[in-house]
């Protein structure tokens, strides 16, 4: 395997609740993602999954170990990774068009260059013809686009992605989901992808990361050999998808279930979100 | 999709026309109660108005009024400029907003007649006084909304615009402050009739010039018609400000139609 471009090493994460106690959310979590990989991390609920993420993209420092992107610690967020969020409706900026949306992600260009690569990223995503309405003129899908194109406009290695798809629709999921493959086909960025549903890991990824209940820890790690480029029909009837998917299930409502087991032991304290 | 068009039309045309009948009927009520009451301490409608117009189209125009105008247009600035920065950082940052919240909830409770006779002595008569006043009374409400809309902002938004690298100065500008621009205007169109109220209690009680100050004198030399002038003027640019503002509000704020509510007009 080749370098990685990204590299999640020891992790330890603890929140700090409004009432002041402590929350582990993580413990000892390491992985690593390749260039141009695809890796998914699927968990029961409340697994810290989105910690996991925001941890990875530089937003938040974790307690203990380290995050190493492109060889360098991380210390803060970085222009070669991008985060595409779960709401999207709160994540676009309402008071700009799609198009001034989009070029926020690429202010570190020329006006000229920046256009272009505006203009390229809408056609990607197929909102060209929306450059100049504002956000909420949009469907849910296509706002999730027009999020994805401004992740995507930067050229970043890492796309980093924390439940895209799920506040749309399930046909429109699947559309996104083979939005995400295509681009991803295309490009070189290597994808992390948090999710709680199975299927969409399978569907997408080269690797699959399970998480167990909180404090989580990397329980299962299952390698996904499904022929690409895939095809929702094609690739979801294969023998090997169902499999792979009961497979990761398996491996989700046991750490569920220990999820359950230890809660009822010693209830989670509410955690406030970790705002700076 | 034209019937409906013209039907919001329609619509706007009929409150308009409503809004202007009450004006209408209002002033005929203020005519016939003067008519009735005889009394030469309350003026009819069309005395009042016709000295205001001789007021507007005379000396007094350069002499009182627009220096009011003014006045009213400098407090209402330096207040819309230090409430939003100052409210804004406050409200953003949990630690400054932790060692304000006290302080701020002491001096917005203060009365503002009460700093008038300070003000008096720090500024003297005149219009560095009434400026300094109208800032003390017209600076809460925009301070307290921007604090209120930059603390409830939307983590999501914020975790976008770090990992898009907006940081610092380009943060303020390009996400804090047009994602709290609605409830900024909510507290600006307040503290533009703050201004106003306070621009005249202050000018009273010590402007040296002004409307305020035009009023009282008119009142203790028995111009009777001349204060009811006054505040016929009054009206006037309180209505002209909230119109204008009302206006700029639509322009800026236009990327927020359906945004709010989810229903909007056709």
């Amino acid at each position: 395997m080749s370098e990685p471009v990204l590299a999640v090493d020891s992790l330890h994460v603890t929140l700090r609740s409004r009432d002041g106690s402590l929350t582990e959310v993580t413990d000892n979590v390491s992985f690593a993602l390749a260039p141009h990989e695809f890796v998914s991390i699927v968990g029961p609920s409340g697994s810290g999954k989105t910690t996991l993420l925001r941890v990875a993209s530089g937003l938040r420092a974790p307690t203990a170990g380290t995050v190493r992107f492109a060889g360098r610690e991380l210390t803060g967020v970085v222009s070669g990774i991008s985060v595409v969020f779960q709401e999207y409706n709160k994540s676009l900026f309402p008071w700009l068009s799609i198009r001034k949306n989009v070029a926020m992600g690429a202010r570190h260009l020329t006006a000229e260059e920046r256009g272009k690569r505006v203009t390229e990223a809408l056609r990607q995503v197929g909102l060209e013809a929306f450059a100049s309405r504002y956000p909420w003129e949009l469907s849910g899908g296509m706002q999730q686009r027009a999020a994805l194109a401004r992740a995507l406009v930067s050229d970043p290695q890492v796309l980093m992605l924390d439940e895209p798809f799920a506040s749309v629709d399930a046909l429109t999921r699947g559309h996104l989901e083979d939005v995400v493959a295509q681009l991803w086909e295309r490009s070189s960025f290597a994808a992390l992808l948090v999710t709680h549903d199975v299927g969409e890991a399978v569907y997408l990824s080269d690797r699959i990361l399970v998480l167990s209940a909180r404090p989580s820890r990397i329980l299962a790690e299952i390698v996904v050999e499904l022929p690409r480029p895939r095809a929702q029909r094609q690739t979801r009837l294969l023998p090997a998808f169902a499999e792979l998917e009961a497979q990761v299930l398996e491996r989700v409502e046991e750490a569920g279930r220990a999820g359950v087991r230890d809660s009822a032991v010693q209830p989670l304290a509410p955690v406030t979100p970790d705002r700076r | 999709m034209s019937t409906i068009a013209a039907g919001a039309y329609g619509r706007r045309v009929r409150a308009w026309g409503l809004g202007w009948l009450g004006i209408a009927l209002a002033a005929c009520a203020w005519q016939l109660a003067s008519a009735l009451a005889a009394s030469s301490v309350f003026p009819g409608f069309g005395v009042a108005v016709s000295r205001a117009w001789r007021l507007i189209d005379g000396p007094v125009l350069g002499a009182d009024i627009i220096p009011s105008i003014l006045r009213t247009l400098l407090g209402f600035a330096i207040s819309a400029v230090l409430g939003i920065s100052i409210g804004l950082v406050t409200g953003y940052w949990r630690a400054a907003r932790e060692w304000t919240a006290a302080l701020f909830a002491f001096l917005r409770s203060l009365p503002t007649p009460l700093l008038i006779p300070v003000a008096l002595v720090i500024f003297g008569l005149g219009g560095r006084m009434v400026v300094a006043v109208i800032v003390t009374a017209a600076i809460w409400p925009v301070l307290i909304n921007s604090a209120n809309a930059a603390a409830g902002l939307e983590p999501t938004l914020v975790d976008t615009a770090r990992s898009l690298g907006l940081r610092g100065p380009t943060f303020f500008w390009r996400v804090l402050l047009p994602a709290t621009s609605p409830q900024i205007f909510a507290g600006l169109r307040v503290a533009i009739s703050v201004s106003l109220a306070v621009m005249v209690v202050a000018e009273i009680l010590g402007g040296g010039s002004g409307i305020g100050y035009f009023i009282a004198n008119a009142q203790q030399s028995f111009d009777i018609p001349g204060s009811y002038a006054g505040v016929v003027i009054l009206c006037l640019l309180g209505w002209l400000f909230d119109t204008l503002f009302l206006v700029i509000e639509g322009r800026l704020l236009s990327w927020q139609r359906g945004t709010v509510g989810g229903e909007h007009d056709v």
